[in-house]
C-alpha cells in the first residue's frame, strides 16, 4: 500500500516536474492584462470582442486592484509580465518611477472614458436631493461647529435632518467602499472636498496649510454612519433594498442595471443620469485609464490590433458597445486626442 | 425489616432508572436534533440557491428567418462577412413598421450580440448554406431573458427599465406569433466566460478546476498520508518533530490568501512559472490543504487498535511491513474523509489564487495545466460582481454545478469508505 | 527530446530494474517456490534496484532543471561585446528579457539586434549540448548504479532493511515539507512587514486600540500614528470565530455522538456525507447566504426586541461560519468516537451504565484527543476564513464586545488592502503583511499551547 503510494508520489511529482519543464521554453501567444476591477467590466467586453472578431486569442483580463495591477506592470518587461494594466485612477509618481527603475520605460496612457459614482437608495422611499455640502457635513470625521465658530469638532450629526433641514428624518447610514478603494478616493475628492469647499475658512485653509486642508476634508467618519462594506457593488445594492434607510456608493453600471430597485440621488441639483454625467455636469465622476507596455507592441501577437479595437468609436463611442456596459464616453475630442495617442504609442513622461 | 430495606433502595433505583432513562432520551435527542439542524440548514440553503439558480438552465431565443444572402459574402474570405446585418435584416422583415435610428437600434437590441458569432460559424462548417433561408432559433439579449422569466416586471415605470414599452410590444407579438421561447440553455455548460449573461458558461472553469484539483490531489494526497505515517509511526519525539507538528497545526490556521502569497512569491517569481495556470494553482492549493489532510490522516492511524499492530510484529512483519500491510489499509477511510474535505475546500477556494493570477476572465477552455485557466468559485465570484441582472441567475446555477461535482465527490468517497470502514 | 521525455524513460528503465533485480533474487533462492534462504522477500531486491536507478538520476535532473536556465543564460551574454557586458544592471535585465523573447521566437516583425540573435543561437546550441549532456549523465548514472546494485544481489543482502530506510528518508523529507512552507511564508511576509515596521512602530502596530488606514502616512500629519493599531480586529477575529465555535461544536459533537452510537447504520451512511457537503459549499455561497438571508433576519428580530442591531453584525457572519464548520468538527469526532474499541462499550455497559452515561464517561474521554483535533481544526478554519466575513461582516474595526455590532478580521483586511486601488508601497498596503505575520505568531502560540495539552491528556486505550 504504502509502496504503491511513493510510487504514486513519485510518477506525480515526475508528471508536474515534466509539464513546468515543457513550459520552460514556450512563449505566450495572448494578451495579458491586469488591474482594477472597475475598469475589468469595460476590458473583458473588449477582449471578448476582439476574440471574436479576429485571428487572435482572447486576451487574458485579471482583477487584481489597480494597484497590485501596477506593481505587476511595473516589475518587469517581458513574457512573463503583463503587457497591459487597467487602472481606475491616474498612475501615480512613486509607480512610475518604478516602472522606469524596472526597464518598463515607454508606457502609453490611454483614458478609456469616465464612471460615474453615485450615492443611491431603495425605490421604496422618496427621492433625496443633496448638495455636496450636505454629503461632507454628514461624511466627514470633524466639522466645523455647527454653533458657527471657526473650530472643528468631531461629527455631531445623527440624522440627514440634523444636518440640513430639507433632508429627510432618518439616521444616517451610508454604505461605501473601504478606503482601500480607488472609488472611495475619487467620491472623496469630488464630493466631499467639493463640499469641503464650501465652507468659507476652511476653503482658505487651502492656502495655508494644504496638508491640514486634505486631512480635514478627505477624512470620513468612523462612528458607524459610514458603513464600509466591502467592494461587491452588487452586494450594497441588495443591502440597500433590504434597508431602505440607508444609501449606498458605487458605480454607475451597478444604478443602470438596477433602475427599477433603486434611485441615484441628486449631487448639487444633478441628477446621475448617463446623459448628464457625459455631458460634465454630473460632479461626482472619474476618468479610467489602462497602460500599456510599448515595448510588447509588436512582440506580443495581437498587441495593436487589441489597442486598435479599444480606441475605436465602435467600442468607446458615444454609442459603441461599451456605453452599453454602463462606460460614460469622454467627449469627442478628447477620444481623438487618445486614439491617436495610441497609434504613435506616445510614451507618458511624468514629473514629480 | 432487612426485606422491606431492600425493596426501598429497589424503589430508589427504580426512581433513579426512570429518570436515567429520561435523560437518556433527552441526550438521544439533542442527538437528533443537532443532526437534523445541520441537514435542515443544507436544505434551506440548497432550495434557496436553486430557487435562484434553476432559471439559468432556460435560455429565451427567437426564431429568425435568415437569408444567407451571397452579396455578403467574399468567398475566399468568409469571416469577414458582416453577420450582424444578416441578424438584422432578418428582425426588419419580421417589423417591417419600424422606422427611425433609435427604434431599429432598440429592435435588434434584442437579439443577443453572439448570434452574429453563431451563424458566422454555420458558415464556416458549411459554406453551401450561403443562399439559402434558413430558419434559426437565436439567442435573445440577456434583458429580454430577463423579462421573459418575469425578474423585471410590467408595472415599473419605462424610464426605471432596460427595456422601453415599444420593445416590450415588440416582445409581446414574437411571444404570440411563437417566436420567442424559453429553451434549455446548452450554451451555459458549452461555453466558456462571456460578457454577455446570454453566451457566458461554465465549461471553462469546470475545466480549470478539475485540472486544478487533479494537481492537488495528486501531490497532497501522497504527500500527506507519507508524512502522517511518519510523523505517528517513525518520528522520534525530539524537538524537531515537534516543530513539525506545531508547524503543520499552524499551517492550518493560516489564512488561504496567505498562501497565494506564499504562491507569488516562490512558485511565480523564484521558479518562474506561469501566471494563472492550474499547475500553479494546484501546487498553492496542495500546500493549503496538506494540514487538514495530515491532520485527519494521523487521526486515523492514531485509531486503529495497537493490538494489530502488535499482532503483526508478532509473526514477524518489520515495522514498515505491520504499516503498509495492516495498519494504513485500515486507517484509509477516516484518510480519505479527510483528503474529500481538504479536496472540498480546495474546490471552493478563491483567494489564495487571486494572487496568482487566476481570478481573471479566460473565454477560451484550458487544454492543459499551463494554459491560463480559472476555477469554479472564481467564476462565480466574478459573476456576483458583475452589474448585469442576468448574472445573478447564472451565479446560483454555477453554484448549483459546483455542488453537483461535491456531491458525487462525496458519493465516491462514501463508497470507498463503505467498503472498508469497520469497528471494533 | 524534451526533459520530459528524459524522465518516462527513466521511469521505463526503472520498471526494468526491478524485474531483473526480481528475477535474480529468485534465481539465487533455493527454489522457485522456497525464497526463505533470502534475507528479504524477491520484490525487495527489485525495489532496491530500482530506487538506486532512480533517485540519483532524479537528483541530477532537478539540480539541472534549476540551474541549466541561469548558466546558459550567463554563458550565452558572456558572447554579447564587452561594451554592452559593462551596462547597468537593470539594462542587463532587460537585455536577458529580450534574449529570452527571441529564443522563444516572440519576436514578430521587428529589427532584431544582429548581436542578439547570435547570442540567442548561442543559447540555444548550448541548450542543446546541455541536454545531450544532461541525458548521457543521467542514464550513465542509473545504470551505473542499478547495475552495482544488481551485482551485489546475494541472498544475505539486507535488501529490505535498505529500502525500507529510503522510504523512510523520503517519508520524512515529506514531513519536512510543512517546516518548508512556514519558512516560505514567513519569508515572503517578513520582508514587507519590516518595511511596514519602519514606517510604523511595532508597538503602535501590537498595542493600537484605533484601526484605520485611512489617512495617508506623513511626518506632518496628526494622529497618524494611531491609525494602524491591530487590537479591534484582532477583536473582531476572536468575537466571529467564538461565535462560530460556539454554534459548531455543540452541534457538531452532538450529531457526531448520535451518527456514530444511536443512529442505525443507514441513516449513519446517509447522514454524515450529507452533512459533509456543508463544508464543501464555496465560502461565497455562505457569504450571500449570511449578508442577505441571516442578516437582515437578526436585524429584524433584533430591532422587534428593541435592541438596535447593525445591518452587518458579528453575530450573522459568526453563526454562519459555525454552520460552514460543523464538518470539521463532526465528520472527525466521528471517526474518532468510531475507533474507540467496542470492548470499552461492553465494560460500560456491563456495569449498567446507559448508553448516554457510557458515552459521557467513557466515549468522550476516550476519544478527546481526537475531538480537540477536530475543534482546533475548525478554529483555525474560522480564524482563516475570508470571503463570509467580506460579505457579512464588513470592514468596520469596531472594539466592541457586543455581538450585534459590526466588527471586521484581519483576513478580511487582508483581502481588501491587497486588492485594493492604492499604491503598493504604501503602508497602507504594506500593512497587510504585517497583519499576516501577526495572524500567523497568534495561531502559533495557540497551537503550541493545545499541543501541550493534547499531549499530556492523551491516552492509548485497547
Amino acid at each position: 500500500m504504502l509502496k504503491k503510494g511513493l510510487v504514486f508520489a513519485a510518477a506525480a511529482s515526475l508528471a508536474v516536474s515534466a509539464v513546468s519543464s515543457a513550459y520552460a521554453a514556450s512563449g505566450r501567444d495572448y494578451i495579458s492584462v491586469v488591474g482594477s476591477s472597475t475598469v475589468y467590466p469595460f476590458a473583458t467586453t473588449v477582449a471578448e470582442q476582439f476574440g471574436k472578431t479576429t485571428k487572435f486569442k482572447t486576451p487574458k483580463i485579471e482583477s487584481t486592484g489597480s494597484g497590485g495591477g501596477m506593481k505587476l506592470f511595473c516589475a518587469a518587461s517581458g513574457v512573463n509580465s503583463p503587457d497591459i494594466t487597467n487602472a481606475s485612477r491616474r498612475i501615480k509618481y512613486s509607480e512610475y518611477e518604478k516602472c522606469q527603475k524596472n526597464g518598463v520605460k515607454k508606457i502609453t496612457e490611454v483614458k478609456i472614458g469616465y464612471d460615474g459614482i453615485v450615492l443611491a437608495n431603495s425605490k421604496e422611499v422618496a427621492p433625496v436631493a443633496f448638495s455636496k455640502k450636505d454629503i461632507f457635513l454628514a461624511l466627514a470625521k470633524d466639522v466645523p461647529d455647527p454653533n458657527g465658530s471657526e473650530k472643528l469638532v468631531a461629527n455631531p450629526y445623527k440624522t440627514w435632518k440634523e444636518v440640513n433641514p430639507a433632508l429627510p428624518d432618518v439616521k444616517i447610514e451610508v454604505l461605501g467602499p473601504p478606503p482601500t478603494s480607488g472609488t472611495r478616493d475619487a467620491f472623496v475628492e469630488l464630493a466631499m472636498e467639493g463640499g469641503c469647499k464650501e465652507i468659507g475658512w476652511i476653503k482658505a485653509l487651502k492656502k495655508k496649510d494644504q496638508q491640514q486642508f486634505k486631512s480635514v476634508c478627505h477624512t470620513v467618519r468612523e462612528d458607524g454612519a459610514y458603513v464600509e462594506a466591502g467592494e461587491n457593488d452588487n452586494l450594497i445594492v441588495q443591502k440597500l433594498t433590504a434597508n431602505p434607510k440607508a444609501f449606498g456608493i458605487f458605480g454607475f453600471s451597478y444604478l443602470d442595471q438596477n433602475g427599477d430597485k433603486i434611485q441615484g440621488s441628486n449631487v448639487g441639483g444633478v441628477s446621475p443620469t448617463f446623459e448628464n454625467i457625459a455631458a460634465g455636469k454630473y460632479p461626482v465622476s472619474r476618468p479610467l485609464y489602462f497602460y500599456v507596455k510599448n515595448s510588447h507592441v509588436g512582440v506580443v501577437p495581437g498587441m495593436a490590433e487589441f489597442l486598435q479595437e479599444f480606441t475605436s468609436e465602435k467600442a468607446w463611442g458615444a454609442d459603441g458597445y461599451l456605453s452599453d456596459k454602463g462606460l460614460i464616453p469622454m467627449p469627442e475630442a478628447e477620444r481623438k486626442k487618445f486614439a491617436a495617442d495610441v497609434k504613435k504609442l506616445k510614451p507618458l513622461v511624468l514629473t514629480k | 425489616m432487612q426485606s422491606q430495606k431492600k425493596e426501598t433502595s429497589m424503589d430508589k433505583m427504580n426512581i433513579g432508572l426512570a429518570k436515567r432513562y429520561r435523560k437518556e432520551r433527552r441526550f438521544r435527542l439533542f442527538g437528533l436534533a443537532a443532526v437534523f439542524a445541520s441537514i435542515t440548514f443544507l436544505g434551506i440553503l440548497f432550495i434557496s440557491i436553486a430557487a435562484n439558480g434553476w432559471t439559468a438552465f432556460q435560455q429565451s431565443e427567437i426564431l429568425l428567418d435568415i437569408h444567407f444572402d451571397p452579396a455578403e459574402f467574399d468567398v475566399d474570405n468568409l469571416s469577414s462577412a458582416n453577420y450582424g446585418a444578416l441578424v438584422k435584416n432578418s428582425m426588419r422583415s419580421l417589423f417591417p413598421e419600424v422606422k427611425g435610428r433609435s427604434d431599429k437600434r432598440n429592435l435588434y437590441r434584442l437579439t443577443s450580440s453572439g448570434a452574429a458569432y453563431i451563424l458566422q460559424d454555420m458558415v464556416m462548417k458549411d459554406s453551401g448554406i450561403i443562399g439559402s433561408t434558413k430558419q434559426i432559433w437565436l439567442p435573445a439579449d440577456d434583458e429580454v431573458d430577463m423579462f421573459m422569466k418575469g425578474y423585471i416586471s410590467r408595472d415599473v415605470a419605462e424610464s426605471d427599465r432596460r427595456l422601453n414599452d415599444k420593445q416590450i410590444s415588440w416582445m409581446d407579438t414574437l411571444v404570440a406569433e411563437k417566436r420567442l421561447e424559453k429553451k434549455l440553455n446548452t450554451t451555459f455548460l458549452t461555453a466558456g466566460d462571456s460578457r454577455e449573461p446570454e453566451l457566458a458558461g461554465i465549461r471553462g472553469a469546470v475545466v480549470g478546476s478539475l485540472f486544478t484539483l487533479a494537481v492537488t490531489l495528486l501531490l497532497s494526497f501522497p504527500i500527506g498520508v507519507a508524512t502522517a505515517v511518519y510523523l505517528e509511526e517513525f518520528a522520534p519525539r525530539n524537538k524537531w518533530t515537534d516543530l513539525v507538528e506545531v508547524n503543520i497545526n499552524n499551517l492550518s490556521a493560516v489564512p488561504s490568501i496567505v498562501f497565494g502569497l506564499l504562491g507569488l512569491a516562490v512558485f511565480l517569481n523564484v521558479f518562474g512559472m506561469p501566471r494563472s495556470a492550474p499547475l500553479v494553482g494546484g501546487l498553492v492549493l496542495t500546500l493549503m490543504t496538506l494540514p487538514t489532510i495530515i491532520i485527519a490522516s494521523r487521526a486515523a492511524l492514531k485509531s486503529v487498535p495497537p493490538s494489530i499492530r502488535e499482532a503483526a510484529l508478532g509473526v514477524g512483519a518489520s515495522k514498515m511491513q505491520a504499516i503498509t500491510h495492516h495498519i494504513l489499509p485500515l486507517a484509509l477511510p477516516g484518510m480519505m474523509t479527510g483528503t474529500i474535505i481538504g479536496m472540498a475546500q480546495a474546490l471552493g477556494e478563491t483567494a489564495p489564487l487571486l494572487m496568482i493570477g487566476m481570478v481573471a476572465f479566460i473565454v477560451d477552455v484550458p487544454g492543459s495545466v499551463i494554459d491560463p485557466s480559472t476555477v469554479l468559485p472564481v467564476q462565480i465570484y466574478l459573476w456576483a460582481d458583475s452589474p448585469e441582472r442576468a448574472f445573478v441567475e447564472r451565479t446560483s446555477a454555477a453554484i448549483m454545478v459546483l455542488l453537483a461535482f461535491l456531491i458525487s465527490m462525496n458519493a465516491i468517497a462514501v463508497f470507498l469508505r463503505r467498503k472498508c470502514e469497520r469497528r471494533w | 527530446m524534451s526533459p520530459s521525455f528524459f524522465l518516462i524513460v527513466l521511469l521505463g528503465l526503472a520498471s526494468f530494474a526491478y524485474m531483473q533485480g526480481k528475477r535474480r533474487a529468485f534465481r539465487l533462492a533455493s527454489s522457485e517456490s522456497d525464497t526463505t534462504n533470502l534475507h528479504s522477500r524477491p520484490g525487495y531486491y527489485g525495489m532496491l534496484t530500482a530506487l538506486w536507478c532512480v533517485l540519483p538520476a532524479l537528483i541530477i535532473f532537478s539540480f539541472w532543471m534549476m540551474f541549466s536556465g541561469t548558466v546558459l543564460t550567463t554563458l550565452a551574454l558572456r558572447t554579447l561585446p564587452d561594451a554592452i557586458q559593462n551596462i547597468p544592471q537593470d539594462q542587463v535585465n532587460l537585455l536577458v528579457n529580450e534574449l529570452h523573447n527571441l529564443i522563444a521566437g516572440h519576436v514578430a516583425a521587428r529589427d532584431i539586434d544582429p548581436v542578439l540573435q547570435l547570442a540567442a543561437e548561442q543559447y540555444l546550441g548550448m541548450e542543446r549540448i546541455s541536454r545531450i549532456a544532461l541525458a548521457v549523465v543521467m542514464f550513465a548514472v542509473a545504470l551505473f548504479f542499478s547495475t552495482l546494485i544488481y551485482r551485489r544481489i546475494t541472498p544475505r543482502l539486507r535488501a529490505r532493511n535498505h529500502v525500507e530506510r529510503i522510504i523512510q528518508v523520503g517519508l520524512m523529507l515529506c514531513s519536512g515539507l510543512a517546516v518548508l512552507t512556514t519558512i516560505g511564508i514567513v519569508v515572503s511576509v517578513m520582508f514587507e512587514s519590516i518595511r511596514f515596521f519602519q514606517h510604523v512602530p511595532v508597538t503602535d502596530f501590537l498595542f493600537g486600540l484605533k484601526w484605520s488606514p485611512q489617512m495617508a502616512m506623513r511626518a506632518d500629519q496628526a494622529g497618524s500614528s494611531g491609525s494602524f493599531g491591530a487590537i479591534p480586529i484582532l477583536a473582531g477575529t476572536f468575537m466571529i470565530s467564538g461565535i462560530a465555535l460556539s454554534v459548531a461544536v455543540p452541534i457538531g459533537l452532538m450529531s457526531a455522538i448520535y451518527l456514530s452510537e444511536y443512529a442505525a447504520p443507514k441513516v449513519r451512511s446517509c447522514a454524515k456525507p450529507v452533512m459533509e457537503i456543508l463544508a464543501g459549499v464555496p465560502t461565497v455561497v455562505y457569504g450571500f447566504f449570511a449578508a442577505l438571508v441571516v442578516a437582515p433576519f437578526i436585524r429584524n428580530s433584533g430591532e422587534m426586541l428593541g435592541l438596535s442591531v447593525s445591518s452587518e453584525s458579528a453575530l450573522a457572519a459568526g453563526l454562519v461560519m459555525g454552520v460552514m464548520i460543523i464538518p470539521f468538527i463532526s465528520s472527525l469526532s466521528d471517526d474518532v468516537i468510531t475507533a474507540v474499541p467496542q470492548a470499552m462499550r461492553d465494560g460500560s455497559y456491563g456495569l449498567g451504565a446507559t448508553k448516554s452515561e457510557t458515552i459521557k464517561n467513557v466515549i468522550i474521554p476516550a476519544a478527546l484527543p481526537g475531538i480537540v483535533g477536530g475543534v482546533l481544526l475548525a478554529a483555525s478554519r474560522a480564524i482563516g476564513e475570508t470571503m463570509i466575513v467580506v460579505m457579512a461582516a464588513g470592514l468596520s474595526a469596531n472594539l466592541t464586545a457586543n455581538p450585534l455590532q459590526a466588527v471586521t478580521t484581519v483576513t478580511v483586511q487582508i483581502v481588501t488592502l491587497l486588492v485594493g486601488d492604492q499604491e503598493f508601497d504604501s503602508p497602507k498596503t504594506l500593512v497587510a503583511f504585517a497583519l499576516g505575520l501577526l495572524l500567523f505568531l497568534i495561531t502559533l502560540v495557540l497551537n503550541v499551547i493545545a499541543l501541550y495539552v493534547v499531549r499530556k491528556y492523551r491516552e492509548e486505550y485497547e
